[in-house]
């Protein structure tokens, strides 16, 4: 658990916890007052990168199609938050009002958390409208587990003028009632208190056509009053950001926060792949691999490349970091690169105009710094120019050409449909997770939201990276970044990395120590592909 | 005359001329006749009591944001008029072919290059779209553009359903039904609560009478109209409306199944690929080819009926509102959903004239929609017609004073009853003016 709470003075707890208590004495509270804590920096950008992780999640389990608060949705949900190691926002969204100090501190994490990243999403329409559904889902599932008494209460404390009907009002429209009232049975209709509001309370409601609607007035029971509830909470988030919105440049007055709000919508919180820890790949095998492991936007960059022996700077750079990613060596990446561009120009061109960028790239030369490969986001949001070949092709390229090009792949017209599907409708990375499916027989589809994620995914799946890792140094996948903090942040916002340049020389000596097992994990690489393919 | 429809034609291939009884309408005149109808016929006065509303709220006129397309398609927004006398002398000035309406903003919309951070819309009608070319995948009479008094019924029942369902479900009372001149209805809903919708109400509103999605099936999309376990008292009450017109409209008039195409599109609409391949292979065995719709129809019914006492089929569970949602399906209003949300769409005003029909915007009444036929709606041409012969009979117009004459001058003619629609709309709505400014 990521509680600093252990390094604050014994004897300051108990009266801290006190005061938060009454500072944040609900769960489920509606953000009218800004916070006035005294924040450090670090925290600042620790609860930032918290929340966002938090919002994270919401938003893939809405891109999977979940419908919110269903039993589907909340197992995804619930096993995703523990595996972001964010169980504590979990018992936000679970227990009760209970008092336990961690809990209290959730709460103040929650609500700071949020009022920051307002800073960071106020600042364009697109960002608003995606922060404000994100945060209404969290809003629902936190609201979705008080009981009654804790939901009573939250009414009084927040001054929601509501009463129930009386049972001659509620008889008078009980018609109504049993047939418009959605997802009750009759007898349970009966038993319930129904409020009679406004219909524009409950917009949500009318719009799915999900109670009763007589004159302007909806009929909301108890059950749905969280229809009303998030109303309100929604209106205040939006006039909230807003009120950011005006405020926001003078919170960039401070540089050291307003890179890092711009930067954070950006920003990748998944695993890191700046550096491969675990697997050496000999540029040799990339053929192979672009068939088998790479997604659609690298495989087409590697083509690209063997084709036109060239390849402009947005190309080099996503395609030449996910080489580092999938680990690829400084060495291996300069032989590379040369090889290819040198039946173009003379090797002294080469040495001249793009050695440096590769060096760069692993932060061998100039700002030092390791970038990290490209995440999904950011590869979607390249504009690739014609003779370009990155940005994401699901996106870029024009249906009938995808079409095409799936097809001279290998893929069946039924399957190039099922990833059409999805493209069509703007879910990227879930064609992306389907092509990924359908190309290797598997049972799910993985979330796509990094190529490196893929080609790991992927590699694990063909037994190539299981294989290795169980006789090699590194831990065997999936791991997750160690919660947030201090530096390693930053890097993840700004792709500064110098503090992990340690570890490339690392993976480069074990790549050289182990020349041999490369080459053995190489015939390995070709016998499954060749299986695979 | 033929030759100049040829002419015509030839300039403006999609346009269709309709055959009326007066003078044929002529594009090419309508420059010269617009001064004319927008100094005798056009009902300034009313038009200017409809969109100041009593002057209940600052600005609520002169910051309204009119357009105007000119002649030659020149397209001029973010005009707005200080009064009366202004809008009407810039109309006979400018001779707009079409006006539209915008919202009001929150300032006069013609400073929009010197308002720091835009113009921000304050208030709108909701406003609501039909277009008959949504209808085409249902309609055989007709396609496109045309209309005729066949396709005009599902208009009737798009006008009824929608109606009814402002009225009793939100409560709203002053609503304008006009016909577009061409083959489509627009609604203006004018409640002060309706004009004050945010963005997020106006697109609740749409969705709640927007049931219908599309779902694809074999590259066609087919409309569906899910009624869910309980029917929502909305879908029941179209329903109602809709049902007694089916056989007449679908099955009479469209012959909608009355093909092989259009039995596969009945076959379309069930949304179970099992029950609906039981049910193609039920309708070959019993009805031939080409078999009249009713006869289809006829068989439809029949086989999911015994299907529904079958109690492991989906006929019995998942379809078992299949009939139902088919005829919703069919003849639910079919709405230009965009329309209705944007707080910032431009309308066309009622009373422009159609520039390719030549025919008035004319408001209807929804209680007499029904009688209501958009192929006799009288075209600009006719209109002058008639007031020239009345005119030549009472030889008034000469001698009367101007002003005089020309309050009465569309009492002359055909657009008569259009107007008195309108003028009732606005007693209503003025009305509720004094009940409000009484109530403070």
């Amino acid at each position: 658990m990521e509680f600093h709470l252990k390094k604050r003075p014994r004897h300051d707890v108990k009266v801290e916890v006190v005061s938060l208590e009454s500072k944040y004495p609900h769960n489920v509270m509606l953000y009218h007052y800004p916070p006035t804590d005294d924040v450090h920096i670090e925290e600042f950008e620790e609860l930032a990168l918290e929340r966002l992780r938090l919002l994270r999640v919401l938003d893939r389990a809405f891109t999977k199609n979940l419908r919110l608060l269903s039993d589907e949705w909340k197992e995804y949900v619930n096993a995703e938050l523990t595996r972001e190691g964010l169980r504590s926002y979990l018992r936000l969204c679970s227990a009760g009002g209970s008092k336990h100090e961690s809990d209290i501190q959730t709460r103040r994490r929650d609500y700071l958390s949020h009022f920051i990243l307002r800073l960071a999403y106020c600042r364009s329409e697109d960002l608003t409208r995606w922060f404000v559904a994100r945060e209404m889902e969290l809003f629902r599932y936190k609201f979705a587990a008080l009981s009654s008494s804790e939901v009573k209460q939250f009414l009084e404390s927040n001054g929601f003028e509501i009463h129930p009907l009386t049972e001659a009002q509620k008889d008078e429209v009980k018609d109504g009632l049993y047939e418009s009232t959605a997802g009750q049975s009759v007898s349970k209709i009966e038993l319930l208190d129904f409020y009679k509001v406004p219909f524009t309370d409950v917009l949500d409601l009318v719009r799915g056509r999900r109670c009763y609607l007589k004159a302007g007035f909806a009929y909301v029971n108890t059950l749905d009053l969280v229809s009303i509830v998030g109303t309100r909470q929604q209106e205040e988030i939006e006039q909230g950001l807003q009120a950011a919105k005006g405020l926001v440049e003078e919170v960039e007055g401070d540089e050291r926060i307003s890179r890092m709000l711009k930067a954070l919508h950006n920003s990748y919180t998944g695993k890191d792949y700046t550096v491969c820890r675990d697997a050496a790949i000999p540029i040799e095998s990339l053929d192979q691999l672009s068939k088998t492991s790479m997604p659609l936007c690298m495989r087409m960059c590697h083509e690209h490349i063997r084709a036109q022996h060239h390849v402009k700077h947005g190309g080099r750079m996503q395609y030449g970091l996910f080489l580092k990613g999938i680990g690829v060596t400084l060495e291996d990446s300069l032989r590379f690169w040369r090889e290819e561009f040198t039946k173009k120009m003379d090797a002294d061109k080469f040495a001249r105009s793009y050695e440096y960028n590769i060096y760069h790239n692993y932060g061998k030369k100039g700002s030092m710094v390791n970038y990290t490969p490209y995440s999904c986001a950011k590869i979607i949001k390249e504009m690739a120019a014609p003779g370009d070949c990155h940005g994401c092709p699901y996106k870029s390229m024009d249906p009938s050409s995808l079409k095409t090009k799936m097809a001279s792949y290998g893929l069946s017209a039924s399957a190039i449909d099922e990833v059409m599907f999805f493209v069509s409708r703007g879910h990227y990375q879930i064609g992306c997770g389907k092509y990924f499916q359908l190309t290797h027989s598997a049972s799910v589809e993985p979330t796509i939201n990094h190529p490196n994620h893929y080609f790991e995914e992927s590699q694990i799946l063909m037994g190539n990276r299981q294989k290795r890792t169980t006789n090699g140094p590194a831990p065997p996948k999936a791991r997750v970044r160690p919660d947030i903090k201090g530096c390693a942040d930053r890097s993840m916002l700004m792709g500064d990395d110098d503090d992990e340049l340690w570890r490339i020389a690392e993976t480069q000596e074990r790549a050289m120590q182990s020349q041999k097992a490369i080459s053995e994990a190489f015939d390995d690489d070709l016998d499954l592909t060749e299986i695979e393919y | 005359m033929p030759e100049e429809i040829v002419d015509q034609e030839n300039q403006a291939p999609q346009q269709q001329v309709q055959a009326t009884a007066v003078p044929e309408y002529n594009r090419e005149m309508l420059m010269d006749m617009l001064p004319v109808y927008y100094r005798r016929l056009f009902p300034h006065m009313p038009f200017y009591r409809w969109l100041s509303y009593g002057l209940t709220e600052d600005g609520i006129f002169c910051n309204r944001e009119i357009s105007f397309t000119l002649h030659d398609d020149i397209y001029l927004r973010y005009l707005c008029f200080e009064s009366q006398a202004e809008f009407e002398k810039e109309i006979c000035l400018k001779l707009p072919v079409k006006m539209d309406i915008g919202p009001v903003m929150h300032t006069r919309p013609k400073n929009i290059r010197t308002v720091p951070g835009g113009l921000n819309p304050v208030q709108r009608e909701l406003v609501f779209d039909i277009d008959m070319t949504d209808y085409d995948p249902v309609r055989t009479c007709c396609s496109e553009a045309e209309v005729c008094q066949k396709c005009w019924k599902f208009m009737v029942l798009a006008a009824r359903i929608l109606d009814v369902a402002l009225r009793e479900d939100f409560g709203f009372e002053h609503i304008l039904w006009v016909f577009s001149g061409r083959r489509g209805i627009h609604c203006w809903v004018c409640d002060h609560q309706a004009r004050h919708l945010d963005g997020r109400g106006r697109y609740a509103v749409a969705e709640y009478l927007n049931p219908i999605s599309y779902v694809s099936f074999g590259g066609k999309n087919s409309p569906r109209c899910p009624m869910g376990d309980r029917t929502h008292h909305s879908l029941k009450r179209a329903l109602k409306i809709a049902e007694p017109l089916f056989e007449e409209i679908i099955l009479e008039d469209q012959n909608l199944f009355g093909t092989p195409k259009g039995v596969t599109k009945l076959l379309q609409m069930i949304p179970d690929d099992a029950a609906r391949g039981e049910l193609e292979s039920y309708l070959q065995k019993s009805l031939e080819d080409g078999a009249h719709s009713r006869l289809v129809w006829e068989s439809f019914l029949k086989y999911s009926n015994s299907m529904k006492t079958a109690t492991a089929s989906a006929w019995s569970r998942k379809l078992k509102n299949i009939v139902q949602e088919v005829q919703l399906g069919l003849l639910y209003p079919r709405l230009d959903i965009n329309v209705t949300r944007g707080f910032n769409h431009l309308l066309k005003a009622p009373f422009c004239i159609h520039p390719s029909t030549g025919k008035v915007c004319v408001p209807f009444s929804v209680s007499a929609v029904a009688k209501f036929d958009p192929t006799t709606v009288p075209t600009i041409t006719q209109l002058l017609h008639e007031i020239n012969a009345f005119d030549d009979k009472s030889k008034s117009y000469m001698e009367a004073p101007e002003d005089k004459s020309r309050i009465k001058d569309h009492k002359k003619t055909s657009m008569f009853k259009g107007v008195v629609v309108f003028e009732e709309f606005l007693r209503k709505l003025e009305r509720s003016h004094k009940a409000a400014s009484l109530q403070f």
